[in-house]
């Protein structure tokens, strides 16, 4: 049973490595096309997560102040600029094989190139608005230190869990058209069961104790940890996280490749 | 011989007609029928076999022509063999990289330049960067795109886009490659290319699957022909052997009064029957043996050469050379024959022997019973006959001073 399975995920690899030139062009294609014709080029990678900030530092600072140890727009900022990541991740995942019929009904190639090439493009607006957190982080005097070296591992862990439901919800998508909606709403209420804008472990009781389950979380606050705490991340919290990750994305590509064939006659 | 690069063994293909399950709406419906009906002994009605098995063979070198009417399942076969598809029941398999002539321009984004979509394509046809860089040049170069390279897609024609598309798939190193009816991209001159381009893969050892319904090009390019019928087993075959049969399949039948015994084609004055390819020019014998069951007064009898497109190359009768015509009578076995010189370039045609009714000048009985040859392959390999051209450079100054009103006007001129 389990020497098929290693075979099976042996050939997924290689598939992979076979296509990464694919992967690449892929993701270089959306990157020129996102830009392309807009006049702010990469300035919305930062736009939406500056918005942001400045919304729920009003709220968060004046109407109904919290606490966070260190300047509420930091905290906010890199919070959204990590969530951002992670959200219009999937959201463009979601879509990505649909919005390729041409491709996936006439063209062979791993299938699985549209969704993480998605989820790249975003990897790609994340360094991006790194840029301003960084600036900010100068303006309100926190130097970041040694902890940054967990910052690759993050991204990793990061990246598994983007690519994972990515890989679920575009296929998803592809035999259902009603995800992508359905994507919008389930977005919105992850951010707000997520330590994005507050920190959840705010909202106690039995809802508490449910969203404490969202494996983002720990996520969220290992990259706060890092980069504006100068802490490693908490260990319980991040192995949740990071096994959760490995076994969902072993999971989701499996299904996504044993479903793979039948994509290009479900469209 | 050399190795098998495509084998399909005994492939079965089944579709479900109609719409898939496109909102979760419909979903649940379908989800709570499957729950009370209890699966299983459900009937399948919706569904249909696209390909009933279906076996055949490419070699390293070798073209494999695949045809059939709309819906025969020839594309059905190649999204099999590039495993867009997978087979309900048998086998499809590749060995090699593969090559996939099928949409040209797929990948094409409309914003991005020629340049860029040429590294995007490529990738999706499997080619690494550095392969695509080191043809670059010859690929703008072939498709004749020139300093449009740096221009958006959108502003290209169709035309340069799919000669584009063809010129990036021309340039990968397949061991197999798949084509689907795209030679019909670009005007002539282009196709003459993309032909040019099929035929030096052969010569290095691709095999080729190649579907289309153009049957001059499949008798052209093909080694051997699978022709798949809906509902019964596929042909495979030599070209003219099956190419015929397709054909002939599409015309109707013949007159069920006149039976043909026996059609045959030799070559003149043997009885040698024409088997392998001809060379052009050749003199052939078509002799027919028929019974009518009817009497058929004052009859005539003909032929229409036709290519394996369906273009008529040549049709006559035998009063029209001034031949007496014949009564046949009920049951009286008729032999007749027609020499005639082939003087026709590469290709399949199929020779259609009638009777015909002399004052009509109508065919009564296209005998259903065509009988085909191939011309091989020559130096002058495009266009349909051999017209025997003598070519010389003429010398322009001694024409004009043939000419007697210029010599005129020169003397005219002269006293001036």
């Amino acid at each position: 049973m389990a020497t098929p399975i290693l075979s099976e995920f042996r050939e997924m690899f290689a598939e992979q490595t076979e296509y990464r030139e694919l992967l690449y062009q892929l993701t270089l294609r959306d990157l020129k096309l996102r830009y392309k014709q807009t006049v702010m080029g990469f300035g919305w990678a930062v736009f939406m997560p500056l918005v942001n900030t400045a919304v729920f530092s009003v709220i968060f600072t004046r109407v109904a102040p919290i606490d966070t140890g260190v300047p509420y727009p930091l905290w906010a900022y890199c919070g959204l600029a990590v969530w951002n990541f992670f959200a219009s991740g999937v959201k463009f995942a979601t879509n990505s094989l649909a919005g390729n019929v041409h491709l996936v009904t006439k063209v062979y190639f791993p299938r699985e190139v549209l969704p993480v090439a998605a989820v790249l493009v975003s990897g790609v607006d994340f360094l991006v608005s790194t840029s301003v957190l960084a600036a900010l982080m100068l303006w309100f005097h926190v130097i970041p230190g040694w902890a940054l070296l967990y910052l690759p591992l993050l991204l990793v862990v990061q990246l598994m869990v983007a690519i994972a439901v990515s890989l679920v919800l575009s296929m998803a998508n592809l035999f259902y058209r009603d995800v992508k909606y359905l994507v919008e709403v389930l977005m919105s209420l992850w951010m707000f069961a997520t330590s994005v804008v507050y920190p959840v472990d705010r909202i106690g009781g039995k809802l508490g104790t449910l969203v404490g389950l969202n494996p983002l979380i720990p996520l969220v606050d290992a990259y706060r940890s890092v980069i504006l705490y100068n802490r490693p991340p908490d260990s319980w919290g991040f192995l949740y996280v990071t096994v959760l990750s490995v076994v969902f994305l072993a999971g989701a590509w499996l299904v996504f490749h044993r479903a793979e064939f039948r994509f290009a006659e479900s469209v | 011989m050399s190795e098998a690069r495509i084998v399909f063994d005994g492939v079965w293909k089944k579709f479900r007609r109609g719409e898939p399950h496109d909102s979760l709406r419909d979903l649940i419906p379908a989800m709570a029928a499957r729950l009370f009906h209890r699966s299983g002994s459900a009937p399948v009605k919706d569904e249909f076999w696209a390909l009933s098995d279906v076996s055949f063979e490419v070699r390293a070198g070798e073209t494999l022509g695949i045809i059939g009417r709309n819906g025969a399942g020839k594309s059905t076969t190649l999204k099999l063999l590039t495993r867009i598809l997978r087979p309900t029941r048998g086998r499809s398999e590749v060995r090699g990289r593969v090559g996939a002539l099928i949409e040209l321009a797929a990948g094409f984004h409309p914003d991005l330049t020629g340049r860029e979509n040429v590294f995007l394509q490529g990738a999706i046809m499997g080619m690494r960067r550095r392969e695509i860089e080191r043809h670059l040049d010859q690929i703008v170069e072939f498709a004749g795109i020139g300093d449009f390279i740096d221009t958006q897609i959108k502003r290209y024609s169709s035309g340069m886009q799919a000669r584009l598309g063809f010129s990036v798939a021309a340039h990968l190193e397949p061991d197999v490659l798949l084509i689907d009816e795209v030679l019909a991209v670009g005007d002539l001159s282009f196709q003459q290319k993309c032909y040019q381009r099929l035929r030096e893969f052969r010569r290095s050892g691709v095999a080729i699957a190649f579907v289309s319904h153009n049957m001059q090009a499949v008798s052209m390019l093909c080694d051997r022909v699978i022709y798949l019928r809906p509902g019964t087993s596929p042909i495979l075959g030599d070209v003219a052997e099956v190419v015929q049969q397709y054909v002939s399949g599409q015309n109707s039948a013949g007159d069920p009064r006149v039976a043909a015994v026996r059609c045959r084609l030799t070559h003149r004055g043997t009885s040698r029957p024409v088997s392998d390819p001809v060379t052009p020019g050749s003199w052939l014998r078509l002799e027919c043996d028929l019974t009518s069951s009817v009497a058929l007064p004052r009859m005539g009898f003909g032929m229409t050469v036709r290519r394996a497109d369906g273009l008529v190359v040549f049709e006559s009768g035998s009063t029209m050379e001034g031949h007496a015509t014949r009564d046949v009578e009920a049951g009286d076995p008729v032999r007749c024959a027609i020499e005639f010189r082939a003087n026709l370039l590469r290709g399949t045609y199929m020779v259609e022997p009638m009777l015909y009714d002399e004052r009509r000048q109508w065919p009564i009985a296209a005998l259903g019973s065509a009988v085909a040859f191939v011309i091989g392959e020559t130096t002058r390999s495009n266009g349909v006959a051999e017209l025997e051209p003598r070519y010389e450079f003429v010398p322009r100054g001694r024409g004009l001073l043939r000419d007697p009103l210029k010599r005129l006007l020169g003397a005219v001129h002269d006293r001036h």
